[in-house]
């Protein structure tokens, strides 16, 4: 409590000396630092100053920057300087909340303190008044067991003494707290007064910092603006000097151009006045020889003069007569013009026209085009069907051809097994069945020959020939029976082939024409070809060559080849006048004279006799060509012009060979005729004769068998009419009759079985 | 316990003696005429004069301005009344120099730039405070506030009640009169003791930002009494529930109102995920432990930037709560726990705490019984933490060695500029040091905002 008062007083004591020393200790500290570090920084500034001043003569910019740098200086050190008061100030100000947070916590510490203290000394109160009071309630019990009076009062007494003690203590404790209380209350006055006391010095402390700072603020504000107004007389001075130094050196510069301007003008002066004399004496001379010269000149004016009259007149003469041309011209321009425009208005038109017609031709020609097409597509169509009906038509024909002929065949057999029953049977003779060769003929005749190939016909024309010059050595004859041991068919259709070139060229023309042109036109073959020919026999190697040279030549078939053996002939005779005196030795009557009799033979055993007969005839009227000696270096000529000729001749032959095709239908009726005439003549009259004898050996025979029937009839009747008889005979009738006429009749009456 | 009653009185009334002034100057002026010999017609005023003259007179009556023209408008405004009642003039007039004039008239301190520099803004704040201050429950009309809102609900930003009364009636008065002494508070039930519920104004003021409170009674003199100060359980509700509707609140100071831990917890309670509330002052309450760490969850959940706990009761266990809020916040700037109790446990959780906080500005840990040991930690937060700018350790038993070391700390920082010790027992050596170091950083600090706006325009 003590302690408590004690800093209670204390704290006013300490107040009224102000923040107190400790408080303000760093302030002033620092001021003085401040102090001297502004000292410091102005001297540092004079010096820069009294630099600056050397330095003013050197060089002006440096002055300049270091007096701008001077006004920098200024604000700056103003600024720190004001911050530090500042700074300070509110330190001073703050110092006093400072200051009473640290008392108010002491306070709370001593607080704390006083508390436990006044606790600790309650309990203990507490606890010795307790067993004070418990030691006085355990007399009351010993009270109770007090029967004498006096021991009762005295211990009455004793405890009445007690506690008033106990009551005294607690007492003293209220008092000695409620003293606490009224020193706490003083405290808290003087807190009261203090913290007013406080106030009023931090409002104190607040107006003079803002009196001091408004002070310091104007004052540096004043540095700082005598320090630019400062700046700015030394600028301005500057400055001036500058300008007056600059308008004396000008004014200096004046006064010299000025000099020796006059001097100029005056040397200028005396030069003019020297040429003014030079020139008024050139101008005399020049002046005389001037009028001289226009004297002559007017003469020749007066000259040109007359002839310019002159001249003038021709060409206004001229010129009049180039106008009336030129009128001419004009006029016959405008015509030339008109004619022009009509021109072209006919070229135009006649343009139109050409490209309407052009455009009509156009479209007739593509309308043409199209109609060609047209009309060559129903060509290929009509031909296609015609070739379809033709395999038709052959079909049907042999169709129709195959059933009339097994009818007629059937008609045949039955005639002959008439006749072979007329034969056997009613003559009495052994019958022969005739053997006629159309009876075996199936089917329609055939009379058309397979093509061949040039190459092969060339082959057998080499091959034939050879062995036909040997047979022309040897043998004349016999040639053809060389082929016809191969088969009945295809030799006579070889022979009847090899016959037709020979029309007209003999075999031997045919075999050298074409060994020349193995010969002669190699180049027509592939060299590769060649060297595989080389190990080949002569007559082999002529084949191949021959096939390649005819590939080339495009020559396909016989005909082709037969084409160029007549042109080779052809050409070679309009040359070449030949002989038939020449050409006979080398004709081939051989084979035509052997014919006949072969002939015979043929028609036995083949239908194609007719034929052969046709050829052999058209054969017998063959001549043969002379052999025509071809020189070798013709080949080459020939067989361009062959070539260049080629593709006409082959069109050509093209509907020939198409006409060989055609039927024979005369053959037709004879092979008919012969079938309807297999009976012959005199049989049919044996048959006439023969079916009369027999119609009359017929009547007869009816007669009789009518009789026959006539007497069978007869025999029933009588056996019929016996029964009848007998059955009336028999009768009861009879009996009763008075007469019987069985009796008189007697009759034996025969059986029906005799009857019959 | 009357005297503040009647001290508000008299500085309701001033509107009524300016309306006699008004007629009195009337009658003056066609006294001077009636005996002016220089009158003639030639200075009758014109029509318009006369017209605007009579506008003027009886505006109360039949308010007309906006069909004016603007020269006229000027005129009338010029020469208006200002005792005019407010229903009149709150929502028509909104020129400034009409209300400069009926705020000076009325107070003779008028510091417009606290108030937007709306001198309208002030009037309306201003006179709805005194409202309020000189409410007493059960007494004054509430419809007296009631018929204000609508009037200058769209003209109140701020509140600042420094003064709410408490609930008086008739007897307790002769009771108060007969024994001025304390001890009659006893006859006080708890209901009465309940102050203005607030609810209904601050949720009608739809611009409300600024909600400054106290709720105790100003110049009491002797007839001091304890329960005159004493900030009730519903009271506390009341205005927690007021707070929870009031969106666009961006400050609350609540000083000097006994909030002990039950009510700074219901207060928070509602004051939960607020989504504009920025400054929260607690300061001169009875906060403990439990209060802090209520404080330390709003923290995380709000966007609080400024936080004031000065004067309070917090001891190391509620600075703990709050040091493990700080750690993992980013919003809070400044942070106040001037006067309490934290100790050195305390105190290095927060500098624990200030290891990993990249946001907190300025901390005050001033009168907090802090020694050597939260000293060392500190020197570590000085050395690594790059945005604490100002330190308050003024009032601490620092020591000699505890300074040593916030100076070793501080040789590398670049960034503090405040660092008050004084008090701290640091030794003057050191604390000359530090103070050079701060100059520097404050010099450099300087420099850079200098650069900031050099560099923008560019």
């Amino acid at each position: 409590m003590s302690r408590g008062a004690g800093a209670a007083a204390a704290w006013p004591g300490r107040r009224r000396r102000g923040p107190g020393p400790a408080l303000t200790a760093p302030g002033p500290e620092e001021r003085i630092a401040a102090r001297r570090r502004r000292i410091a920084a102005r001297l540092d500034a004079k010096r820069r100053e009294a630099l600056g001043e050397d330095a003013e003569a050197k060089t002006d910019e440096e002055e300049e920057e270091k007096e701008q740098r001077g006004s920098h200086k200024q604000i700056e050190e103003s600024r720190q300087r004001l911050a530090k008061l500042l700074f300070d100030g509110t330190q001073l100000v703050t110092n006093v909340q400072v200051a009473v947070d640290s008392r108010e916590t002491q306070r709370r510490a001593e607080e704390a303190e006083l508390k436990l203290q006044r606790v600790e000394r309650l309990e203990n109160e507490a606890k010795t008044n307790a067993c004070k009071f418990e030691a006085i309630t355990s007399k009351w019990a010993v009270a109770k067991e007090k029967t004498v009076p006096q021991e009762l009062w005295e211990l009455l007494n004793q405890q009445q003494q007690q506690c008033t003690l106990l009551l005294e203590e607690k007492n003293k404790l209220i008092g000695e707290l409620q003293q606490e209380l009224k020193s706490k209350d003083e405290q808290y006055v003087h807190a009261l007064k203090k913290q007013s006391d406080d106030i009023h010095l931090l409002l104190e402390r607040m107006e003079e910092q803002i009196r001091n700072m408004l002070k310091n603020y104007r004052h540096e504000l004043l540095q700082i603006e005598k320090a630019f107004e400062l700046e700015r007389q030394e600028l301005l001075d500057d400055n001036k000097k500058k300008w007056e130094e600059a308008i004396q050196a000008h004014n200096a510069q004046e006064l010299e151009d000025l000099a020796a301007r006059m001097k100029k003008v005056e040397e200028f002066e005396k030069q003019l006045n020297q040429l003014q004399v030079q020139g008024v004496e050139e101008y005399n001379s020049m002046k005389s020889q001037l009028e001289n010269k226009v004297q002559t000149l007017a003469k020749q004016l007066q000259q040109v003069k007359a002839v310019y009259q002159l001249n003038q007149e021709k060409l206004d003469y001229n010129l009049q007569v180039l106008k009336k041309q030129d009128e001419e011209n004009t006029i016959i321009k405008s015509q030339q013009k008109r004619k022009l425009n009509r021109l072209h208005d006919v070229l135009n038109n006649l343009r139109r026209k050409l490209a309407k017609q052009e455009k009509q031709l156009r479209e007739e020609n593509q309308s043409l085009a199209a109609d060609y097409e047209r009309i060559v597509g129903q060509c290929k169509e009509l031909q296609r069907t015609m070739r379809h009906f033709a395999v038709s038509d052959a079909e049907k024909f042999t169709e129709v051809w195959l059933m009339n002929e097994e009818e007629a065949k059937g008609l045949i057999r039955r005639a002959f097994d008439a006749d072979r029953i007329i034969h056997t049977q009613q003559l009495g003779l052994p019958w022969e069945e005739p053997r006629y060769w159309f009876l075996n003929n199936v089917g329609p005749l055939r009379h058309y020959k397979a093509k061949r190939t040039a190459t092969k016909l060339a082959a057998e024309v080499l091959t034939e020939s050879s062995c036909g010059e040997e047979e022309e050595e040897g043998r004349g004859k016999g040639k053809d029976e060389m082929a016809t041991g191969e088969g009945g068919r295809e030799n006579p259709e070889k022979s009847e082939d090899r016959v037709r070139p020979l029309q007209n060229i003999s075999k031997t023309t045919v075999k050298r024409i074409l060994e020349l042109v193995s010969d002669e036109s190699g180049f027509l073959i592939e060299s590769k070809l060649l060297r595989l020919l080389q190990p080949l026999g002569k007559h082999e190697r002529t084949l191949m060559k021959l096939d390649s040279i005819f590939a080339a030549l495009e020559i396909d078939s016989e005909d082709d080849l037969y084409q160029l053996v007549d042109f080779f002939l052809k050409y070679k005779a309009q040359e070449v006048a030949v002989t038939q005196s020449q050409a006979a030795p080398h004709g081939q009557e051989g084979p035509a004279s052997e014919d006949p009799a072969d002939l015979a033979a043929d028609t036995a055993n083949d239908g194609s006799s007719s034929q052969r007969t046709e050829v052999t005839s058209s054969r017998s009227s063959l001549d043969s060509l002379p052999s025509v000696y071809i020189h070798a270096d013709d080949i080459l000529k020939i067989l361009k012009a062959f070539v260049r000729d080629f593709d006409k001749l082959r069109g050509k032959d093209d509907s020939a060979k198409d006409l060989l095709r055609g039927w024979d239908s005369s053959k037709d009726g004879e092979y008919w005729n012969a079938l309807a005439h297999a009976i012959p003549e005199s049989k049919l009259k044996l048959w006439d004769a023969l079916m009369v004898a027999l119609e009359k050996y017929h009547n007869i025979l009816a007669q009789r068998a009518s009789l026959i029937t006539e007497v069978a009839v007869l025999q029933q009747q009588n056996s019929e009419l016996c029964l009848l008889l007998d059955q009336y005979m028999t009768s009861k009738v009879n009996s009763e009759l008075l007469s019987p006429p069985s009796q008189w009749m007697d009759l034996k009456l025969p059986s029906p079985e005799e009857a019959q | 316990m009357q005297e503040p009653v009647a001290g508000d009185v008299s500085t309701v009334l001033p509107s009524f003696p300016s309306q006699a002034s008004l007629a009195a100057d009337s009658y003056c002026i066609q006294r001077v005429i009636a005996e002016d010999p220089e009158w003639s017609l030639a200075i009758v005023p014109q029509l318009t004069e006369l017209c605007l003259q009579h506008i003027i007179c009886n505006f109360e009556k039949n308010p007309i301005m906006d069909r004016l023209l603007p020269e006229h408008q000027r005129k009338v405004l010029d020469k208006l009344s200002t005792g005019l009642p407010l229903t009149v003039t709150a929502n028509l007039i909104h020129d400034e120099d009409y209300w400069k004039r009926c705020c000076t008239q009325r107070w003779q301190v008028c510091d417009v730039s606290n108030y937007g520099d709306s001198w309208k803004r002030m009037f309306f704040e201003r006179h709805l405070e005194n409202i309020l201050k000189c409410f007493i429950p059960n007494i004054t009309d509430p419809n007296q506030v009631l018929e204000l809102i609508p009037l200058c609900k769209e003209y109140v930003w701020k509140l600042e009640v420094d003064q709410f009364l408490p609930p008086v009636t008739l007897d307790q008065k002769e009771e108060e009169d007969n024994f001025s002494d304390s001890g009659s508070d006893l006859g006080l039930s708890e209901v009465s003791m309940h102050h203005y519920d607030l609810g209904v104004l601050i949720t009608a003021l739809p611009h409300l930002e600024e909600l400054n409170l106290t709720y105790g009674v100003k110049d009491c003199g002797m007839n001091f009494e304890w329960n005159l100060f004493n900030f009730t359980h519903q009271d506390c509700y009341n205005l927690a529930v007021a707070l929870k509707k009031c969106h666009n609140l961006k400050i609350l100071k609540l000083t000097r109102s006994k909030v002990d831990d039950d009510k700074a917890r219901l207060l928070i309670q509602n004051l939960l995920d607020h989504p504009c509330l920025l400054e929260l002052n607690l300061s001169h309450n009875l906060l403990g432990d439990k209060g802090a760490r209520a404080v330390g969850k709003l923290i995380n959940r709000s966007k609080l930037e400024i936080l004031d706990l000065c004067n309070n009761q917090i001891r190391h266990l509620g600075a703990q709560a709050l040091a493990r809020a700080l750690a993992s916040n980013s919003t809070l700037t400044s942070l106040n726990l001037r006067l309490n109790c934290v100790e050195d446990e305390g105190g290095q959780a927060i500098g624990r705490a200030l290891l990993t906080n990249t946001t907190l500005k300025s901390i005050h840990l001033g009168s907090n019984e802090l020694s050597e040991p939260t000293a060392m930690l500190f020197s570590q937060v000085l050395a690594q933490n790059s945005t604490l700018t100002s330190i308050n350790f003024s009032c601490n038993h620092i020591g000699l060695d505890g300074g040593k070391q916030l100076l070793q700390g501080l040789m590398d920082n670049k960034i503090l500029t405040e660092f008050d010790l004084r008090l701290a027992e640091v030794g003057q050596e050191s604390e000359y040091l530090i103070n050079q170091i701060l100059r520097a950083n404050q010099e450099r600090a300087r420099l850079r905002s200098l650069q900031y706006p050099s560099v923008k325009p560019l």
